[in-house]
């Protein structure tokens, strides 16, 4: 008998792409399906995505599932959560693999929860225990933590990964050619009981999708001063962002907010600016590829995680960046 | 209308935080309990908050009767703070396991209630700020049957509806959505609610003498199949920052700036 399948769980966003962190799932998802011996597929909800043949077949996936119903067109969390239990009771897989963006929380735990499977969230490993059964790491006290949860007892499991939990790596030895699966599904009987009143509407360019982020925390002294953090980011053609202590204090509003509890970013640049390191902070920074940080404390924990490090008042220094970088 | 609100005693996450920074958090024998006694215990944030929407509710004139519930190795002291914070009802569903499997503490707190007389609205914090999962909600909502709302920052009762209704500000990463949904529902609550309100000296004093109502899962009759675990915690560890930092030359703010806006535009990063 075959053992049960792994699959990576994702369904389209606005850009027509797979979502973000689609492909860091199927880059661990492989790596289980290759321990365990089992395929792995990558599941599409709703409208295929043009990339996700291609992406899937670049990270080593067996199969393409694709569940194309009208009632999945838009995100609708009763409508998935049935569409993916009825996934689960027909194809049994062993685990089912989520990126976690804040919308996996209307849906991986609830399927779970539907279909008696366990869940983690907030996932930064899924590996064969010693046992031989799996194992979950899950990030803890904002990052401050990891914990080891041992995945027994249950048919099948529920993972969601952290955005920052690792790099995408495609399939070594070159691309594979997924067979496309329609799965049937019927989603008739089902009608979304939350009623959407008003829609969220983005002011302006989203953190979450910044290239370029410059943050401003407790070091900035005061209210007064985040502008520099603003004109920063504006000289380098970022987006400003804030910790949450001062957003807490009402000096910037909470839609700035980067951290465990507010934008998970992933931008090339993090400059962060008078922020100490709590690792609710870093939970939201991360995953940027460089991380510059400024800050009066050398031992501030904020340059362990940083490439690049500045000891000095912010105060001081932010003007002297701006005039740099607009030279 | 009866309003549940669910609680959790967690490690101050601000102690731990600090702890943490100083190299100095401290994992127990049986490797994933953190052990400093002088770290205080106190209910989850996100949970107070979630207490303060039911209060909130019953401010505005919402005619309720809030009950508050937990699980847990000793919850006496924060269903006590809850009481002191206006809960009506306080119940624990004592728990051995410091670090109990979240699908037997939902599984416990559904079947509550349910044999408790039913909730028309079920409050929760976003998450708990020790494990941060935040599944306990969504488990809830599949085991009674009830939709879930996630991070509202503002609940109220939606005016003219034929049907007990909720509309519900809710906090997503392209800003404020409204939704409405009739209740019962599942609803967690997130930071943006703003300050939870201290209970009064007198109210603290009336609490001291309300005794929760001790729930167990024998008296639950729920079977054993569903008080399984599915997920359990084996092992807590500090993970360690791979730290490479280099530390940018210069005596003055302008000679730093000007050395780090150049390895920046060196490494292609800016322009």
């Amino acid at each position: 008998m075959d053992a049960k399948p792994i699959v990576v769980c994702t369904w389209n966003e606005s850009q027509g792409g797979l979502t973000v962190g689609a492909e860091e799932a199927l880059t661990l998802g492989r790596g289980v399906a290759g321990a365990t011996g089992a395929k792995l597929r990558l599941l599409v909800l709703g409208p295929l995505p043009e990339a996700a043949m291609e992406t899937a077949g670049r990270f080593g996936a067996d199969a393409v599932d694709w569940i194309e119903d009208a009632a999945l067109e838009a995100f609708s969390p009763d409508a998935y959560v049935e569409a993916l239990a009825g996934y689960c009771q027909q194809e049994s897989p062993a685990l089912v693999l989520f990126n976690q963006a804040a919308d996996t929380r209307l849906v991986a735990p609830r399927l779970a929860g539907r279909v008696g499977a366990g869940v983690v969230m907030n996932g930064v490993d899924v590996s064969v225990g010693e046992g031989g059964g799996l194992q979950a790491t899950a990030s803890a006290y904002g990052g401050d933590t990891q914990m080891v949860y041992e995945l027994s007892g249950a048919p099948s499991y529920v993972v969601a990964l952290s955005a920052n939990a690792l790099l995408p790596e495609p399939a070594e030895g070159g691309p594979t050619e997924p067979e496309c699966r329609v799965i049937s599904s019927d989603l008739s009987g089902v009608q979304e009981r939350v009623r959407v009143i008003e829609q969220a509407r983005a002011e302006g360019p989203r953190l979450e999708d910044a290239d370029i982020i410059v943050s401003g925390g407790r070091g900035l002294g005061g209210p007064e001063n985040y502008k520099l953090i603003e004109q920063l980011a504006e000289a380098l053609g970022g987006l400003a962002g804030a910790s949450r202590p001062i957003v807490d204090e009402g000096w910037v509003d909470s839609s700035q907010q980067v951290g465990l509890t507010g934008k998970i970013t992933r931008p090339a640049l993090y400059l962060a600016a008078g922020i100490s390191g709590a690792s609710q902070h870093m939970a939201g920074c991360s995953a940027a590829k460089t991380i510059v940080a400024i800050n009066s404390d050398p031992d501030a924990a904020i340059f362990r995680y940083a490439r690049y490090g500045l000891v000095g008042d912010c105060l001081e220094i932010l003007p002297e960046l701006i005039r740099a970088a607009r030279q | 209308m009866r309003i549940v609100v669910c609680v959790k005693e967690v490690l101050d996450p601000d102690a731990v935080n600090n702890y943490a920074l100083a190299g100095r958090l401290e994992i127990g024998e049986d490797g994933k309990s953190l052990t400093q006694t002088t770290i205080p215990r106190l209910m989850n944030g996100f949970d107070e908050q979630a207490l303060e929407a039911a209060l909130r509710l019953r401010d505005a004139g919402v005619e309720c009767r809030i009950g508050a519930v937990s699980v847990g190795p000793d919850t006496a002291t924060i269903l006590k703070h809850a009481a002191a914070l206006g809960a009506d009802e306080i119940a624990a569903l004592p728990m051995d396991d410091p670090t109990p499997d979240y699908h037997v503490a939902a599984a416990l707190l559904a079947a509550y209630i349910r044999s408790s007389g039913d909730a028309d609205l079920v409050l929760c914090g976003r998450q708990a700020s020790d494990d941060d999962q935040g599944v306990v909600p969504a488990l809830i909502c599949e085991a009674l049957g009830m939709p879930l709302v996630t991070n509202a920052r503002a609940i109220e009762l939606a005016p003219a509806a034929d049907e007990p209704t909720l509309r519900i500000t809710r906090v997503t990463p392209d800003g404020d959505e409204v939704v409405e949904v009739s209740c019962p529902a599942v609803v967690t609550v997130s930071n943006e609610l703003g300050e939870p309100r201290y209970p009064t000296a007198a109210k603290k004093i009336a609490a001291r003498r309300m005794k929760p109502e001790i729930i167990t899962p024998e008296g639950l009759s729920l079977p054993a199949e569903t008080l399984r675990p599915r997920v359990v915690a084996q092992r807590q560890f500090v993970p360690t920052v791979a730290g490479d930092c280099e530390f940018v030359p210069g005596e003055s703010p302008a000679e730093l700036a000007e050395a780090l806006v150049a390895r920046l535009r060196q490494d292609s990063l800016i322009q």
